[in-house]
């Protein structure tokens, strides 16, 4: 067996860049969770949009927070990457400004296009409007898409040459030559492990993504370039699948390396690690069947894979990183703070969001359960309570101004109120897809709209909680460029 | 034991000989009967030529015509649109029926293909190679695909069931390309010393640019 001792490495102040990066996902985030807002109040009939304009909001609501959770997830990736590795700070900006300028695309797109073909563009609503939108529109639209994921390719295909350059390949960055045969201690840091995958699975997944959108923008103007549905349903769902879920894979590098700075214990790339990251960076690309359950026209075969990859899945980097989180926590005196809670909190958030997929993607409970707002209740639970959360942890984390200084009081109240709020509002989407209330309903009916006003209460504790996470980061960011100690040290390892 | 200047002139002198061959009206008339020998190997065979060859030309020489043309990314541009055009229907129609065609099809693959991308490949780095690869593989994809769907028959020399094998064809090798493009990055390569070694945090340096990804 090998062992681990923790070695401690200076704490790295941001870089500009990753600066940058948060910026524009805090304040897209705080614009996004607003248009949430809207879309629950419309359904609550408090107020009254319209459906055109729900559809709207939606749309931007959708490809807007998987933008971000995307642009954040890099971040935290590239900001500790960069200490096993030489990445490059041009492609990083480079990747933040294709990125802004795909949005200014989908904005106007949606808002003086009036595109309202939601974030999945699932062929063939894009090009047949009745009449709503151009085939201009939904073309800007698709192009912003594309814009944005040649920004991701790009930043892949640096991470890849970096990871490459130091460790040889990929195999050996995944750390196969300790996972298959001896393991010597010596295989990469979780980082550059989580890393490797999120880079293979995400460059096929773009690669597939791009594909798709160039021919349905073919098949906008020239329709007689017939594309296969089904196709069109596997290559999104592919795609979309896949890029939503290496977002977390990203944020969770905060959580593997933060976490051992409070308690001084290392995270073990050990055997158990290494195998879930490997399994994981298989299973993630043959998961997005159970999205398709209901669609019997797809082969058996794919849905039972889908079935049969959705429950293996949730397994093995949940379970690994929850357990190695205890392991790190446990009887160490860790002293919590903000930046210790949020990234503890994510972890059961990302638990607690799995397992409504898990129970969804059972083909039985699929049939009933498909396209009601259970769905939008598990992934608001792990992106919310998880993705995001790792975000609010690994923000307080840059922005503590010493290690020992105490949290506010208002920060420690902002804190519980989020997690519960954010709770309470997961939940009413979950119940409500329970009693088999639809997703992307503009307009509900009478017995539906108690759980819609619950939730919009929630939603605005959410924000408001937000708010404050997001403000304190702002205030705070002159600090998050200095290299100096913060975590407060464990009283186990500092005794 | 023979020196690399007479080891090139004899690669070269191979190449011409079967660039010859390729131009023989028997080799012409055999690849050119299906639209997928004439697109899927002669051409990329043509290309191909000029690629290695202008690898074997002295190593000066390929300095000076990289710059001449201003450094690698006109290279890649040329490459990109010649190489566009004789995937159009129309070129190939053209190809079959006229001989001037035919004759600008052979001698512009060569040279306005495979001599700038030899050119520029080196000097792209392993991100610029991965991008074009990646572009490329999704952009034969795609074209298979336009071959399939495509309402009426695109070229007047071939048939539409040749025109839809053709397309299958580019399809299957976009997906094997893609699988062996992604298995090149799990095998051969060396780690820096050391760098399994979480202490040697941050020794990378600038060795970055000097990927071991050659043979991508
Ligand atoms: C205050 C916070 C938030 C509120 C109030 C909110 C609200 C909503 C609402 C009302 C819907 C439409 C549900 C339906 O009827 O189908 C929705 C969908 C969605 N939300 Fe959120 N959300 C919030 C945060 C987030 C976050 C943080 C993310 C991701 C990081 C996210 C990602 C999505 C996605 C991907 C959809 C699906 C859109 C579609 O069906 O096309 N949301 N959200
Ligand atoms: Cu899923």
């Amino acid at each position: 067996m090998a062992t681990y001792a923790y070695e401690h490495r200076p704490d790295h102040g941001a870089k500009a860049g990753v600066l940058a990066y948060l910026a524009t996902s805090a304040a897209v985030l705080l614009l996004m969770m607003v248009f949430g807002l809207l879309m629950r109040l419309e359904q609550a009939q408090w107020i009254s949009i319209g459906a055109d304009r729900f559809y709207q909001l939606m749309t931007l609501h959708g490809a807007g927070m998987v933008g971000i959770a995307a642009i954040a997830g890099a971040s935290v990736m590239w900001h500790f990457l960069r200490q096993y590795v030489d990445l490059s700070s041009r492609i990083f900006i480079a990747n933040l400004v294709l990125f802004l300028a795909g949005v200014v695309m989908i904005l106007a797109s949606v808002l003086l296009g009036r595109f309202h073909g939601a974030w999945t563009f699932l062929f063939p609503l894009p090009g047949k409007s009745m009449g709503m939108w151009s085939a201009d529109a939904a073309a800007l639209f698709m192009g912003g898409l594309l814009v944005i994921g040649v920004g991701f390719l790009l930043l892949h295909l640096d991470v890849a040459r970096a990871i490459v350059a130091r460790y040889g390949n990929f195999a050996r960055a995944l750390g196969w030559p300790q996972l298959f045969g001896h393991d010597d201690g010596k295989a990469p840091p979780p980082t550059v492990v989580a890393s490797a995958m999120v880079t293979i699975v995400n460059v096929i997944g773009l690669v597939v993504g791009a594909s798709i959108l160039t021919m349905m923008l073919v098949n906008l103007y020239v329709p007689g370039f017939d594309i296969d549905p089904l196709l069109a349903k596997g290559m999104i769902y592919f795609f979309g699948h896949v890029f939503i879920n290496a977002t977390i894979y990203m944020a969770v590098i905060a959580v593997y390396e933060i976490l051992p700075r409070y308690t001084q214990r290392p995270w073990k790339s050990n055997k158990v690690f290494l195998a879930s990251w490997t399994a994981s960076t298989l299973m993630v690309l043959f998961i997005f069947p159970h999205h398709l359950l209901m669609d019997f026209a797809f082969p058996k075969w794919m849905l039972i894979m889908g079935h049969i990859i959705g429950y293996l899945n949730t397994v093995p980097i949940l379970v690994v990183t929850g357990y190695g989180a205890l392991m790190i926590v446990y009887r160490s005196g860790i002293r919590w703070d903000m930046a210790s809670k949020l990234l503890f909190l994510s972890l059961f958030g990302w638990a607690a969001g799995a397992m409504p997929a898990f129970i969804d993607g059972t083909i039985t409970v699929n049939y009933v359960m498909h396209n009601t707002l259970w769905v939008p209740g598990h992934f608001h639970t792990y992106l919310l309570l998880g993705m995001v959360t790792m975000v609010f942890g690994f923000m307080y984390y840059l922005g503590k101004p010493d290690h020992e200084t105490d949290d506010r009081p208002i920060d420690r109240i902002a804190f519980w109120l989020f997690t519960s709020s954010v709770l309470g509002f997961t939940l009413s989407f979950l119940y409500s897809g329970k009693e088999s209330v639809a997703r992307r309903y503009a307009a509900h009916l009478p017995e539906w709209v108690p759980y819609d006003r619950i939730a919009s209460v929630f939603a605005v504790l959410v924000i408001a909680s937000a708010l404050l996470f997001v403000g304190r980061f702002f205030a705070r960011i002159g600090l998050a460029r200095h290299d100096y100690q913060r975590a407060p040290l464990a009283r186990a390892a500092t005794a | 034991m023979i020196n690399a200047a007479t080891r090139a002139g004899i690669g070269l002198r191979i190449l011409v000989a079967l660039y010859l061959l390729l131009a023989t009206p028997a080799a012409r008339t055999w690849l050119e009967a299906t639209m997928s020998g004439h697109m899927l190997v002669q051409i990329p065979l043509l290309a191909a030529l000029g690629f290695i060859a202008c690898r074997l030309l002295p190593e000066a020489w390929q300095e000076t015509l990289l710059a001449a043309a201003g450094g690698p990314v006109p290279h890649v541009v040329v490459a990109l649109f010649a190489s566009t055009w004789w995937m159009l229907p129309r070129a190939l129609d053209e190809a079959l029926t006229h001989l001037p065609a035919e004759a600008a099809k052979f001698v512009s693959l060569p040279l306005l293909v495979g001599l700038p991308l030899a050119l520029a490949w080196r000097r792209l780095g392993s991100i610029g190679r991965g991008f074009l690869w990646t572009n490329f593989i999704s952009m034969l994809a795609v074209l298979g695909w336009l071959y399939i769907a495509a309402p009426v028959r695109v070229c007047n020399s071939y048939l539409v069931d040749q025109q839809e094998s053709a397309g299958w064809l580019m399809v299957k090798l976009a997906v094997l390309l893609f699988a062996g493009w992604l298995a090149s990055l799990f095998v051969g390569g060396h780690a820096e010393c050391g760098a399994s070694d979480i202490t040697g945090a941050k020794a990378a340096g600038t060795l970055g640019r000097a990927s071991p990804q050659n043979s991508t």
